[in-house]
C-alpha cells in the first residue's frame, strides 16, 4: 500500500492531469464549428505568427500591466474590430505608429491571433 | 447680505466665463446656415423644374443659371463637405453615375459600388434638350438625402475639433492643385475660373469665422499674405478658361500655401484621426515632393528595419536577386529580363515581353517599376493590393517565371551568400521560423522601390530651383485644361490617384488592337478581377512620368510613339473612332488640339522625365552548393 501511495498515486495524478494539458493546448484557439480541419490548421499557423508579432510589437503597451505572463488582454470583439481599423488606418497616429510599419499580411496575422485566441489562453 | 452679494457676483462671473469658454463656434454656425441655404435653393430648383420647358432656350438657360447659383453655394462648403464625408459628396456633385472603389483600408474587401448624383450629372444631361424631368428630379432628391448626412451630429462633431480645420484645409489646397482647375466636376469650362474665384472668397470668409471661434489655432501672417496674393492673382486672370495660367497658379500660390499649412500643422501640434489623412505625410513641405503620400509599404516583412546600414545590405542582396535567373523554373529568366534597370525598369525594345517558353508573347506590356510604390492597387488590372503579392505572383506565374515557391526557395538558399544574409536578418521577423518567399520578395521590393524617389525638371521648376522651356509651361497648361489629361492623371504623380491619395482609379479609354483601329483590344482588363459592367476593358491609370523612356504605350503596347498616344486621345478614344464601347469613360468628343499644341504637350511630358540613378548589373551572382546552378547568366538568358 505504501508503494502504491509512493509511486502509483502520483502517477495517477499525472495521468489525470494529462488530458488537462492536452485540452489546454487544444483550446489555445477557438474556431467556429464549420471550419474545416485544413482551414483551422492554416489559421493556427497564422495566429502563431500573430502571437510572435504581438509579443514583439504590441505587448509593451497592451499587456505589461496585466497579471498574465504574456499579458495579452482579452479584447472584446468590438475592440478587435476597432483595432483592425486602427491598424489599417493608423487612426491614432500617436500611439499606433508601429502598426503602420507592419505590412498588410503581418497586421492580418495579429488580428487572426486576437480574434481566435480562446479567452483563457495566456 | 454682503457675503450673499459676493456669492452672487461670483456665480454670475463663473457662469459668464463658462459660457464664454463653451462659446459658439462661428464657423460651425456658418456651416449649418449654409446647409439650410443649399436646401432652400434645391427646393427652388425643384419648383423651377416643374415650370421649365427645356425645348425653350430662354427657360433652359434660366434653369442652368439657377443650377450654377446652387453649385456656387455648394462650393462655399466644399472645404468641409469633401473632407468630412466624400462619399456623401458624390451625391451632391459627383462626376460619374457609378464608380467602383477599393480604398487603401478596404483592401480586404471587394470593391465598393459608389453611386454619384447631383449637379454635374444634371448639367451634362441637360445637353440633350429631350432630357427627362424625372432624371433631373431624381438627381436633386438624392442630393437632398446627402445634405442630411452633412448636418448629422456625428459629422459636425468632427469639425468642431479645431484641429480638423488644418487637415480640411490641406485637402482643399491639394484639390486646388489637382481638381478644381481641371473641370473634373464642372462640365461647363466657362464656369471653372469664376467658380474658383468665388470659392476662394468664400473660403477666406470661412477662415475668418474659424479664427473668431473659441479654441481656434490662428493662421499665421505668412499664410494670410500668401492667400491674399492668390486672390489677387485670380482676380487678374481672365474668365476664359483657355487662358488660365495653371503653372503660375500652382507654383506661386497653391504650393506655397500648402507648405505654410504643413508648417502650421507641425507648429500647432495638431493631429488627425481621420482616415482621410491616412497616407499623407505631415512633414512634407511641397506637393511635388515624393514623400507627400505613401502608396505601398515597400519594405515587406522588414517593415521594422530602420537602420540604414542594414537596409543597404538588404537592398544589395535584393539587387543580386533581381538579376538572378535562379528565381525562374528554368534558371534562365530574372526580374531584369523584362524590367530592365537600364531602361527605367521596363523593356522599351518590345511591345510585350516574351513568355517563359521563349516563343510566345505576353498579353500585356511590361509596366515600369519606377514610381510603382505610389499606387494602392498594382498591375494594369489592379489584381494585387500589395508589392509582396505582386512579386510572388510574377515568380509563380507559369507564363512568366513559372517557379514553384518551395523549389525556388530551396534553390536560393542553396547559395551560402543568400542563406547567410537572410538568416542574419531573421531577428527582424520574429513571426517567421524559417526563411520564406516573403523574405525574398521583401528584399526585391526594397531594391527596386529605391528608384522611385527621384525628381524631374518639372518638380524642380515647381520649387523655383530651375526653369523649364516656355513650350513646356504651355504644355502643362494644356495638360491641365484643354487637353483634359489632368482629369485622370492627377497632380503630382500624374497617375490615377487623386487627393487625398487613398485609391487607384481605373478608366475605360478604348485602346485598339492595332493602329488601324479595326477593333478594340480584346483584353477585358479590370473586368477579369472584378466582373461588373462598368469595369469591362477598364485599366488602371498609369503615371505619365518618364514617358520618354517607357515606350511602347498602353496595356498592350500598341502605340510605339507618344504622337500616336496624343492622336488617340485627340480623336476621342475608341468611340471617337467609331468603335462601339458603351462604357467608355473618356469623352468621345475630339479635343481639337493643333499640332503645335501637341508639341507643347510633348515638351511638358519631357520635363517629367526623372533622373533616376544609373544602374549596372552586378559583377557576379552568388555561387550555389548545387554545381548545376552555377552556370546561370547574370540577368538571365532571354
Amino acid at each position: 500500500l505504501k508503494a502504491l501511495n509512493r509511486y502509483i498515486a502520483p502517477l495517477l495524478i499525472l495521468i489525470s492531469l494529462l488530458p488537462c494539458c492536452n485540452s489546454q493546448r487544444r483550446s489555445a484557439y477557438q474556431f467556429p464549428e464549420h471550419f474545416a480541419p485544413e482551414i483551422k490548421s492554416h489559421y493556427i499557423e497564422r495566429a502563431e505568427k500573430g502571437r510572435a508579432l504581438y509579443k514583439a510589437y504590441c505587448s509593451d503597451c497592451h499587456g505589461i500591466f496585466t497579471k498574465g505572463k504574456d499579458g495579452v488582454p482579452n479584447f472584446t470583439t468590438t475592440q478587435i474590430d476597432n483595432y483592425q481599423a486602427a491598424a489599417l488606418l493608423g487612426i491614432d497616429p500617436r500611439n499606433h505608429a508601429v502598426a503602420r510599419k507592419l505590412n498588410q499580411l503581418q497586421v492580418d496575422h495579429i488580428m487572426i491571433f486576437l480574434r481566435f485566441r480562446s479567452k483563457d489562453d495566456k | 447680505m454682503r457675503i450673499l452679494g459676493c456669492l452672487l457676483v461670483l456665480i454670475i462671473s463663473v457662469a459668464t466665463l463658462s459660457f464664454k469658454l463653451a462659446g459658439r463656434a462661428a464657423y460651425v454656425d456658418a456651416y449649418y446656415q449654409n446647409i439650410s441655404e443649399i436646401r432652400q435653393k434645391q427646393s427652388e430648383l425643384l419648383e423651377l423644374l416643374q415650370q421649365t420647358d427645356f425645348q425653350n432656350t430662354t427657360q433652359r438657360t434660366h434653369f442652368i443659371s439657377s443650377l450654377h447659383q446652387l453649385r456656387l453655394k455648394l462650393k462655399a462648403q466644399d472645404f468641409w463637405f469633401r473632407y468630412l464625408e466624400p462619399n456623401a459628396y458624390r451625391k451632391l456633385n459627383g462626376p460619374l453615375p457609378v464608380e467602383w472603389e477599393t480604398e487603401v483600408f478596404e483592401k480586404y474587401e471587394p470593391p465598393y459600388r459608389r453611386e454619384g448624383a447631383g449637379l454635374s450629372l444634371i448639367e451634362m444631361a441637360l445637353e440633350d434638350p429631350h432630357v427627362s424631368k424625372e432624371y433631373i428630379s431624381e438627381n436633386i432628391y438624392s442630393s437632398f438625402g446627402s445634405l442630411d448626412v452633412f448636418a448629422a451630429d456625428s459629422v459636425v462633431q468632427r469639425m468642431r475639433d479645431p484641429s480638423a480645420f488644418y487637415f480640411a484645409n490641406r485637402l482643399f489646397l491639394l484639390n486646388l492643385a489637382a481638381i478644381y482647375t481641371t473641370g473634373f466636376e464642372c462640365p461647363d469650362s466657362a464656369r471653372i475660373v469664376p467658380e474658383l474665384r468665388q470659392m476662394m472668397l468664400d473660403v477666406e470668409k470661412l477662415y475668418r469665422q474659424y479664427e473668431q471661434s473659441p479654441g481656434a489655432y490662428l493662421l499665421n501672417p505668412a499664410y494670410w499674405a500668401q492667400y491674399r496674393s492668390a486672390l489677387t492673382f485670380l482676380s487678374g486672370q481672365s474668365d476664359a478658361y483657355a487662358l488660365f495660367d495653371h503653372f503660375t497658379w500652382i507654383r506661386d500660390h497653391v504650393n506655397p500655401l500648402f507648405r505654410i499649412n504643413q508648417q502650421m500643422i507641425r507648429e500647432h501640434g495638431v493631429f488627425s484621426r481621420s482616415w482621410m489623412d491616412y497616407t499623407l505625410n505631415d512633414s512634407c513641405g511641397s506637393i511635388f515632393d515624393k514623400r507627400l503620400f505613401s502608396g505601398q509599404q515597400y519594405k515587406g516583412l522588414y517593415g521594422m528595419v530602420e537602420d540604414v546600414a542594414t537596409l543597404n545590405e538588404i537592398r544589395s542582396i535584393g539587387k543580386l536577386l533581381f538579376y538572378d535567373p535562379i528565381l525562374s523554373v528554368n534558371n534562365q529568366r530574372s526580374c531584369s529580363s523584362c524590367h530592365r534597370p537600364d531602361m527605367y525598369f521596363t523593356d522599351s525594345t518590345v511591345r510585350t515581353a516574351l513568355q517563359l517558353d521563349g516563343i510566345n508573347r505576353l498579353p500585356r506590356n511590361t509596366n515600369s517599376l519606377v514610381n510603382v510604390v505610389f499606387n494602392h492597387l498594382l498591375m494594369s488590372d489592379g489584381l494585387h493590393t500589395e508589392l509582396l503579392q505582386q512579386g510572388k505572383g510574377v515568380i509563380g506565374n507559369p507564363m512568366e517565371m513559372g517557379g514553384r515557391e518551395s523549389e525556388v526557395l530551396t534553390k536560393i538558399l542553396s547559395c551560402p551568400d543568400y542563406r547567410k544574409a537572410f538568416q542574419k536578418w531573421m531577428r527582424y521577423t520574429p513571426e517567421e521560423k524559417n526563411v520564406t518567399m516573403d523574405h525574398i520578395v521583401s528584399a526585391l521590393s526594397i531594391y527596386y522601390s529605391s528608384f522611385s524617389y527621384a525628381s524631374a525638371p518639372f518638380d524642380d521648376a515647381m520649387h523655383h530651383r530651375s526653369s523649364i522651356p516656355e513650350s513646356a509651361v504651355k504644355g502643362f497648361n494644356l495638360f491641365m485644361g484643354k487637353a483634359q489629361c489632368a482629369t485622370c492623371h492627377f497632380v503630382p504623380l500624374f497617375n490615377g490617384i487623386k487627393p487625398p491619395y487613398l485609391s487607384s482609379e481605373f478608366e475605360v479609354v478604348g485602346v485598339p488592337e492595332d493602329t488601324f483601329y479595326l477593333r478594340l483590344s480584346a483584353d477585358e482588363g479590370r473586368y477579369k478581377v472584378h466582373p461588373v459592367a462598368e469595369m469591362m476593358h477598364a485599366f488602371r491609370t498609369g503615371t505619365v512620368r518618364n514617358s520618354s523612356y517607357t515606350a511602347p504605350y498602353m496595356h498592350n503596347g500598341v502605340f510605339s510613339s507618344l504622337h500616336q498616344v496624343m492622336d488617340f486621345y485627340n480623336k476621342g478614344g475608341a468611340q471617337g473612332r467609331g468603335l462601339s464601347l458603351p462604357n467608355q469613360t473618356l469623352s468621345s468628343d475630339p479635343l481639337a488640339l493643333t499640332s503645335e499644341e501637341i508639341e507643347h504637350l510633348l515638351a511638358f511630358l519631357k520635363t517629367l522625365d526623372e533622373s533616376i540613378p544609373k544602374e549596372s548589373p552586378p559583377d557576379a551572382l552568388p555561387r550555389s552548393g548545387d554545381p548545376s546552378l552555377n552556370s546561370r547568366k547574370i540577368g538571365g538568358a532571354y
